[in-house]
């Protein structure tokens, strides 16, 4: 019935037989998983064969995924540019900064994310992700932008259109 | 503790059992508390917030659904202030999707109409959002219009605990939330559903529904399903 190669399969074995009998199980086994993906997403196939293996029904598994913003379904790009999106990085303009990046990567607004102000989009190269954020608690730094993992305040255009660029340049840091 | 205890339902003086929720007690005494996500033999879980009350001593409203009696409590079900908010929450689920009665199948059988009408929520002050939703009639037997959804997850409850299947399940997180078949797949696509039409049967409004009905021709049945899970003790 699964999709998977046997090595995926018998990997997966062992992450659930590590989490299996936890409390709350099913968000420790899906952060793992993710974790190990080089595209850091949740497959499909990979869901279905935790449903199948833990008896966890599907549903519940698709519930969990897409209530944390956490968990990606997608594939995720090589480099993520996180632009924060809280009020006082609005004020200070953010939303041109994301409106800018979108343009400037040509990504389209994600149409299933629900809300207007809620992006998660990948570039079709897998060269970048741009997602949007609530608020990173860094009010003071604002307007906020996270690229892999670091913290940027006070970003304007210009240094975020460099940073993109460097890192296209340069690749993998 | 004694398990008969009494208490005040709107200065009434009443009797219940312990364990009893507020909404029960209430509906047994001949004061039905307006609710949509509740519904007899599914476990509660105060999704709509329609049947909040007021507890002497309380600042704050309580579900009657989820809140269970207490020996001296006294309750108050119906008031402005009450009717006020039901009111409100009525007119933010009217407005949140495309709830058209004209053209729905439940239509004079849908318990989302039947309390606008009963509260008397005539229009909405609110911008309805128009969103654009999906209708999935892959399904041989029935079909889900996410436009009609109000997300009690009624489904949900008698598909898990009733009929032991768990097809549906609330994906997503605030207004993007939607009822997602497993791993959002098509009802038609699904491995688990048995077809055996209780989700339909507990569904509140219009949004699933049996084919081959036509507008106002959809009538509920959900009692059988209360009955069936009164028989498995599915609350523990």
């Amino acid at each position: 019935m699964p999709n998977l190669s046997f090595q995926e399969q018998e990997f997966l074995d062992g992450l659930i037989a590590k989490h299996k009998g936890r409390p709350g199980m099913l968000l420790g086994l899906l952060e793992e998983i993710q974790e190990s993906q080089p595209r850091k997403y949740l497959p499909m196939d990979v869901l279905d064969y935790i449903s199948f293996r833990t008896g966890i029904p599907g549903a519940q598994i698709y519930s969990v995924a897409t209530f944390y913003a956490l968990f990606n379904l997608k594939p995720q790009g090589d480099h993520t540019v996180c632009i924060c999106r809280g009020t006082a990085c609005h004020t200070r303009g953010s939303r041109t900064l994301l409106e800018r990046l979108q343009y400037e990567l040509g990504l389209k607004q994600d149409e299933d994310s629900g809300s207007a102000d809620k992006l998660s989009a990948t570039t079709a190269d897998g060269k970048f992700t741009l997602r949007t954020v609530a608020c990173f608690g860094q009010c003071a730094l604002a307007p906020v932008v996270e690229i892999d993992h670091s913290i940027l305040g006070h970003v304007n255009e210009q240094a975020l259109e460099r940073q993109v660029k460097a890192l296209r340049k340069g690749g993998h840091h | 503790m004694p398990s008969k205890i009494s208490i005040r339902i709107d200065g009434e003086l009443v009797h219940a059992r312990l364990g009893q929720t507020i909404l029960e007690v209430a509906a047994e005494n001949n004061k039905p508390i307006p609710s949509l996500c509740s519904m007899k033999g599914l476990r509660p879980v105060g999704a709509c917030r329609l049947c909040l009350v007021q507890v002497e001593g309380l600042g704050r409203m309580l579900p009657a659904c989820t809140t269970p009696v207490q020996d001296g409590m006294s309750v108050t079900t119906d008031n402005a202030k009450l009717r006020g908010y039901r009111q409100m929450i009525i007119e933010l689920l009217l407005a949140e999707r495309n709830h058209v009665c004209a053209v729905c199948v439940a239509n004079g059988h849908c318990e989302l109409q039947t309390a606008a009408a009963k509260l008397g929520v005539m229009n909405t002050r609110y911008a309805y959002r128009y969103p654009n939703h999906k209708v999935d009639l892959s399904h041989s037997r029935f079909t889900l219009d996410h436009n009609r959804c109000i997300l009690c997850s009624r489904c949900v409850r008698a598909c898990a605990e009733v009929e032991g299947a768990h097809v549906w399940e609330i994906g997503g997180r605030g207004i993007g939330s939607l009822l997602v078949c497993e791993l959002n797949r098509t009802w038609g696509e699904s491995k688990h559903c048995t077809a055996c039409g209780k989700c339909v049967q507990s569904c509140p409004t219009g949004a699933l529904a049996e084919k081959g009905f036509a507008v106002e021709e959809m009538t509920k049945k959900p009692e059988p399903v209360s009955r069936i899970a009164a028989f498995r003790e599915v609350r523990p």
